[in-house]
């Protein structure tokens, strides 16, 4: 065991005083945040304010538009007919950001058309939509029915059917919180293949230098392969520590500093509306769907449940493929001559995803449930699982995929270990199914 | 102090060692001889359990080998490498670690080793910066670091050149003086004469011959004389009867030559000094042995011719 953490310690600190691993640990967390900064900016871009003209030849809107006109949209009115081309071109209209068309047909098609200079932002565009719709349907109001405003909006309000889990019934979970156990799945991927290839690597070179008969004359092959295999791990526990911790100080800052009220919709100048109507809102529109993402990055996911299945997870998975590369690395002749084997683990590896996705898609089916619990795709998948959340009593199913993985993997390890202890010490051959079969019925 | 008895070791049905014994003893440099593909390295690698024997035992130090045994074993193989991004000090403290020293003995030991050889100055050297000679040496001083009681050394003079070779020599010697047990497996044949006090040969996976460098070179001898006289080489030649066989002869000076005669027929060196006596100035007599390269081929050969009878 000594000797394993000697071997350990050894490949750590080849891994740390790597420029390409220092660069990752900053570059990797810089690029995640970089990306996040474009999708909440995704919803906050474009023209903060719109001062819009609209062409009401007969006066259907009455000059009005809203009870409460917000300071981030001023309409004017004209009943002058005004071409496209002559609000683009005709100096007067320059202060103008857009040209709104309304007239008869908009009681029956419900289409209006807004020519804009400059593309506002999904908000303004919302807002827009949002207050017309509002005028309109007064003036439906007054024009075909005998009732009141609001009389007229009690009626309307639409049916609201909602499907929900028999084991979820407040449904809390949702398709965006698995997303978010897909993407912690797929970190769990891409560093089991990163760190594997580096496995690979590492095992092949101390082959093809030779210095693994040096090696071998004091530790045992398996000891050696659990070393390296180890090593490599806490590298790459570092290496998703440092993600976490500077993704985690970038969220807090974009809190902080870039988009401060960017969930609150009593932000949203002019709009008053009640609660459904906002839910509405937010489900039937992007801005909507950018910000339910930022509420469930700071609000709804428990990143330290979260972390703790990743954790565990991360790290039986890393052993159960990381044996996978080191029996590839140790049994091949050449350095590149295991390169031919990675296939079948990358294609499993990407299946994994697969089977995750699923999972999001459609969590209480019958391959979902065997997948969770098959070791290949079992990290991905319960990530995903976790995210949603367990149905009550049930949270015991991630126990189980976390045991049979546990197994899984020390099985693996003995394989690989035996593959390990009569292939590393073969020189120049190319390595065939038949080689692999023989060095593992051979003790 | 190592006892090997009736290893054997086969690789897809066919021998690499066909029950092999053999007895190294405590502070002697053993010779492993042997051409390329004998199982000298399979033999080395049963040693250090590396690869596992089908049959057979060793004994180390009177004990059955077990894997304790590992750390009072230094090993240098045929096929080294080491790690090219490593520094040379780190490189040694972690070999030496391995092998069950502690940190702080582990760089002490290393560091005295690289001033005995005078190259501290490599210390913080990355391996890649280093010629091949450079970090044959640094793999030379890893063998040792743990202060073993044998030293297994798979070729340690190639890539060597003559004067590191000699470098090497001398520090084996002064490692037998303290007393630890040196297996060398070499086909250089002149440090074999040079330093080896004993050797086994091995040949297409059997050992087949295990003697004193002394005894196998004896074993071998061929009744040869070399004689150096000053006269005339045709009162020489006539002085020789049927019962010698003039060699080998060259002239070494003005009316001065050195022959190797061979003794035929049952007769003695006395009986070609006594016919030479009178015709010739003898100035020197010498048996001459075989070189352990001579031994190494007429052992092998006859082998060869046996196996084919």
């Amino acid at each position: 065991m000594k000797n394993s953490w000697l071997i350990a310690k050894r490949e750590l600190i080849e891994r740390l005083s790597n420029g390409a691993f220092l660069w990752m640990l900053f570059i990797g967390p810089l690029i995640s945040l970089f990306l996040i900064y474009l999708l909440f900016k995704a919803g906050d871009e474009g023209k903060a304010s719109l001062k819009i003209l609209i062409v009401d030849p007969i006066n259907l809107m009455d000059n009005k538009i809203v009870a409460q006109e917000g300071k981030t949209i001023d309409y004017y009115f004209t009943d002058k007919y005004i071409e496209v081309e002559e609000f683009r071109n005709a100096k007067k209209y320059q202060d103008f950001d857009a040209l709104m068309e309304v007239n008869e047909k908009i009681l029956i098609n419900k289409k209006a058309f807004v020519f804009y200079r400059e593309n506002p932002s999904p908000d303004l565009k919302m807002q827009l939509k949002f207050q017309l719709e509002r005028r309109v349907e007064e003036v439906m109001i007054e024009e075909f029915t005998r009732l009141s405003v609001d009389e007229f909006r009690q009626i309307k309000q639409p049916l609201n059917v909602d499907f929900r889990n028999v084991y979820d019934p407040k449904n809390e979970s949702s398709d965006m919180e698995g997303w978010v156990g897909f993407v912690f799945g797929a970190i769990i991927v891409l560093f089991v293949l990163l760190f594997g290839m580096t496995i690979l690597r590492s095992t092949t070179r101390e082959k093809s230098n030779r210095i693994v008969e040096v090696l071998l004359a004091s530790v045992k092959p398996s000891q050696l392969m659990l070393g390296k295999i180890t090593g490599i791990g806490i590298a790459a526990l570092i290496q998703i520590f440092g993600w976490t911790i500077l993704i985690s100080l970038g969220l807090v800052i974009f809190r902080e500093t870039i988009f401060p009220d960017m969930l609150d919709l009593s932000n949203w100048e002019g709009i008053q509306v009640s609660a459904d109507v906002q839910q509405q809102i937010i489900d039937s529109t992007p801005v909507g769907r950018y910000n339910q993402f930022i509420e469930l990055i700071y609000e709804r996911i428990n990143f330290g449940y979260m972390l703790a299945h990743f954790a565990i997870l991360f790290v039986l998975a890393y052993y159960f493929y990381g044996a996978f590369f080191s029996a590839i690395g140790a049994t091949a002749g050449t350095e590149s001559d295991g390169q031919q084997f990675l296939f079948p683990v990358i294609f499993i590896l990407g299946f994994s995803l697969y089977a995750g996705y699923y999972a999001i898609i459609l969590p209480d089916s019958s391959f979902t449930q065997w997948m969770q619990f098959i070791p290949f795709t079992s990290p991905v998948v319960v990530m995903v699982k976790v995210a949603q959340g367990y149905p009550n009593g049930t949270h015991y199913f991630a126990i189980i995929s976390v045991l049979i993985l546990a197994i899984s993997s020390y099985m693996f390890l003995m394989i690989a270990g035996r593959l390990y202890k009569n292939g590393i010490l073969q020189f120049g051959h190319h390595l065939r199914i038949k080689n692999i079969l023989a060095w593992l019925k051979k003790s | 102090m190592l006892k090997v008895t009736e290893i054997t070791k086969s690789f897809n049905r066919k021998f690499a060692l066909d029950a092999v014994s053999m007895q190294m003893n405590k502070g002697e440099i053993f010779g492993l001889l042997g051409p390329n593909g004998a199982g000298k390295t399979t033999l080395i690698r049963i040693i250090n359990q590396i690869i596992q024997k089908d049959s057979g035992t060793i004994h180390f130090d009177g004990k059955l080998m077990t894997e304790e045994h590992l750390r009072f074993i230094g090993y240098l193989p045929e096929e080294r490498g080491l790690y090219k991004t490593m520094r040379v000090l780190d490189q040694l403290i972690f070999l030496a670690q391995i092998r069950g020293l502690n940190y702080s003995d582990s760089k002490r030991n290393a560091l005295h080793w690289l001033e005995k050889f005078d190259i501290q100055d490599w210390s913080k050297k990355r391996i890649e910066e280093l010629s091949k000679g450079m970090a044959q040496k640094i793999q030379f001083i890893a063998a040792l670091l743990h202060e073993p009681d044998v030293l297994i050394l798979d070729e340690p003079l190639s890539g060597f050149d003559p004067v590191n070779v000699e470098l090497i020599l001398n520090e084996l010697k002064s490692l037998k003086e303290q007393g630890r047990t040196i297996i060398l497996s070499t086909h250089n044949m002149r440090s074999v004469e040079e330093i080896c006090d004993r050797a086994a040969l091995i040949h297409q996976s059997k050992k087949i011959a295990e003697d004193t460098i002394w005894n196998l070179r004896e074993a071998q001898k061929k009744g040869e004389f070399t004689i150096r006289f000053k006269g005339n080489m045709i009162a020489f030649a006539n002085a020789l009867w049927i019962g010698f066989e003039l060699i080998e002869k060259k002239e070494i000076g003005e009316m001065r030559y050195e022959t190797t005669v061979k003794m035929r027929g049952g007769n003695k060196i006395d009986d070609l000094l006594k016919s030479l006596m009178g015709n010739v100035e003898i100035e020197a007599v010498e048996e001459r042995y075989p070189s352990m390269q001579e031994v190494f081929i007429e052992l092998t050969q006859r082998k060869e011719v046996e196996d084919e009878k």
